[in-house]
């Protein structure tokens, strides 16, 4: 199922992406980029720098945005852009929802593209995260 | 409270600064961490030649060699990134790699009381010199004793 220019609208919504992102993606996450800052994966660090138990890194939620608006793209065009502006920090193994809306149909040098305004919401249903995504379609 | 600003002549003569970083290749193993990383598998993951998942470039080691910002304050917090793609990424092909100091800004108040921003684009460029990526981080700088407490800014 891949997302269609022609039948594009402004106000569409993408369909929610659900996800908890756990210890061990985390870690990975850590391993990819060599960077271990203790409250991402150790309790007691995380409660010393004052969060309740360990959080996802911001860059690793960034990725989760592509994914979601990849994924509802599918095979129709590619994600130009994703942008994600941190505002609160999410624990780890806790559900997450990555929202989106389209916000402007339009075509640019000669390709169709859109912009989405993309909101990650924790279980509380705060957002998280704000977000910014584009894409271009092939067609 | 912080009632001077720390962004001096020298700290402001950093905007625009850019460093030569390591080549990266967009090799079919750093796919494979990325797809394991987001998907959770590494199933299907295309061969050389064959366009990359955007999100290889959280498996590129993109600025883990850049110059440190100076300490002017004792915290740092990352307040948002961003990825951009000019085009698909090709498994197989080398980038240049290229850090710059894009902006530096400042604050007075707010939820962190005095603060410094600093936004770094990492510069990815294809063999035919054009763009093909960036990878940009915004942090903030601040100190611990002025924030206090609140909701989203």
């Amino acid at each position: 199922m891949s997302a269609r220019f022609s039948d594009l609208r402004e106000g569409d919504e993408l369909p929610p992406f659900e996800c908890a992102p756990g210890l061990g993606q985390v870690i990975r996450f850590c391993a990819i980029n060599w960077t271990f800052p203790p409250f991402f994966y150790d309790p007691a660090a995380a409660a010393a720098a004052g969060f309740p138990g360990t959080i996802v890194p911001g860059p690793l939620k960034l990725g989760l945005i592509f994914r979601a608006v990849d994924e509802w793209l599918g095979d129709a065009g590619f994600v130009r852009h994703v942008r994600a502006a941190h505002r609160r920090p999410d624990l780890t193994g806790r559900p997450l929802v990555v929202t989106g809306r389209v916000a402007r149909v339009y075509e640019e040098a000669g390709a169709g593209r859109a912009d989405i305004e993309v909101v990650i919401l924790n279980e509380q249903g705060e957002p998280s995260v704000r977000g910014f995504a584009s894409v271009e379609f092939d067609h | 409270m912080q009632d001077q600003s720390l962004i001096t002549d020298a700290v402001r003569a950093l905007v625009g600064r850019r460093a030569v970083l390591e080549p990266q290749t967009v090799t079919r193993r750093a796919v494979q961490k990325a797809m394991d990383l987001y998907l959770g598998h590494q199933r299907g993951a295309p061969e050389v030649g064959e366009p990359a998942p955007g999100f290889v470039l959280a498996a590129l080691e993109l600025g883990n060699d850049v110059e440190e910002f100076p300490q002017l304050l004792p915290n740092s917090m990352l307040i948002s990134n961003e990825w951009q793609w000019e085009r698909r990424l090709i498994v197989g092909e080398t980038l240049r790699s290229e850090s710059i100091v894009a902006d530096i800004s400042e604050r007075f108040g707010g939820r962190f009381g005095y603060n410094i921003t600093v936004r770094r684009e990492i510069v990815l460029t294809g063999a035919d010199g054009a763009v093909a990526a960036r990878s940009v981080n915004t942090l903030m700088y601040y100190d611990p004793k002025n924030a206090r407490g609140g909701e989203e800014e």
